[in-house]
C-alpha cells in the first residue's frame, strides 16, 4: 500500500516514516509527505495513495478539510488521523468526514503499528 | 485567569506529565503550579513555543525547554537529525500535544493554533505573560523545562 504522511512536524512525519522500517509493516511503501492539506491535496492527484496519516491541526489547510476533500476525490483512501486534539467531538468529526481511524498524540511505535494493521485488516 | 480554576491546571500537569511518560518511559517530577508573580524562578529557556487559544477561551499556553533537553529527548526518539530546526519542530510538537490533549477536559471549544516557536532569552515570559498566569516547572534526569498557563475563558 502506498502510503502519504500529512503533518506539519518534521519530528512526526519522520518519526512515522522510521516506524515503516518495522516487517509487520513492509506492504507499505512511503509515497511522499505533505507539511499541510493543500500540500497533501496536490500529492493526492499526483500519486493516488491508498493510505494516509493525517494530522489536524495544520497551516492553509487542516487535517479536517484535507480529509473531507481527500475522500470526495478518493472514496476508498484509508486516513487514519493522528492528532493530540483528544476530545471526542474531533474524533467524531474526522470519522464522519471519511477517516478509517483515529490515534491520539502522543502514541507510541507500537500504538502506530497496531493503528496501521488495524486499517489494512479492515 | 478569568474563569480558570485549580482543576484546569491540573489538566495540562497531567498532559505535561503523560508526554514526558510516553517518550521517555520515566515520571517526571512536576513542581507545585504557581502564579507567575511575585520572585519566581526563571520560568524561560533556551527554545519557547506557544499556541494561541480561540473560541470559548483566549491567551496562549507556552512551553519553554533548554536545548540539551530537547536533544536528549531526540535521542530517545531515535531521530539521526537534531539541528535547531528539529529543536524548534520538538519544542512546537511538546506545545501543541499538551495544549491539544487539555481539549479532553475543556471540549472543542477550546480552539487550538499551530505552534510559535522561538529562541528565548531568560526573562522573555515574564515580558509577554500576564502576572496571573500558571507556572508548571517539570524536572527530567537533570533539565528543566516549564509549561506556562495563560489563558481565559471568553464565554
Amino acid at each position: 500500500m502506498k502510503l502519504l504522511i500529512v503533518d506539519d512536524s518534521a519530528l512526526i512525519r519522520s518519526r512515522v516514516a522510521r516506524i515503516l522500517s518495522d516487517p509487520r509493516l513492509n506492504n507499505i511503501q512511503l509515497l511522499g509527505m505533505a507539511r499541510n492539506g493543500k500540500e497533501a491535496l496536490m500529492l493526492c492527484m499526483q500519486h493516488m495513495p491508498e493510505l494516509v496519516t493525517m494530522d489536524i491541526t495544520m497551516p492553509e489547510m487542516d487535517g479536517i478539510e484535507c480529509t473531507e476533500k481527500m475522500i470526495e476525490i478518493f472514496p476508498d483512501c484509508n486516513i487514519l488521523v493522528i492528532s493530540a486534539l483528544s476530545d471526542k467531538a474531533t474524533a467524531l468529526k474526522a470519522l464522519k468526514k471519511g477517516a478509517r481511524g483515529f490515534l491520539y498524540k502522543p502514541f507510541s511505535d507500537e500504538d502506530l503499528i497496531a493503528a496501521f494493521l488495524e486499517l489494512i485488516s479492515s | 485567569m478569568k474563569g480558570i480554576n485549580e482543576k484546569d491546571i491540573y489538566t495540562f500537569v497531567d498532559a505535561v506529565s503523560a508526554f514526558f511518560f510516553q517518550v521517555t518511559e520515566e515520571k517526571v517530577e512536576i513542581k507545585t503550579a504557581y502564579l507567575l508573580e511575585g520572585d519566581v524562578p526563571s520560568a524561560t529557556f533556551d527554545l519557547t513555543s506557544y499556541i494561541t487559544l480561540s473560541g470559548d477561551f483566549s491567551g496562549r499556553i507556552y512551553f519553554s525547554a533548554p536545548r540539551s533537553m530537547l536533544t536528549h529527548l531526540l535521542l530517545l526518539m531515535g531521530e539521526q537529525i537534531r539541528d535547531n530546526d528539529r529543536l524548534l519542530d520538538t519544542a512546537g510538537e511538546i506545545a501543541n500535544t499538551i495544549s491539544g490533549n487539555a481539549r479532553r477536559h475543556f471540549g472543542e471549544t477550546m480552539e487550538i493554533s499551530v505552534p510559535t516557536t522561538q529562541a528565548t532569552d531568560p526573562d522573555w515570559l515574564k515580558t509577554v505573560v500576564s502576572p496571573q498566569s500558571y507556572v508548571i516547572l517539570v524536572k527530567w534526569k537533570q533539565y528543566r523545562a516549564s509549561v506556562v498557563v495563560d489563558i481565559q475563558r471568553t464565554a
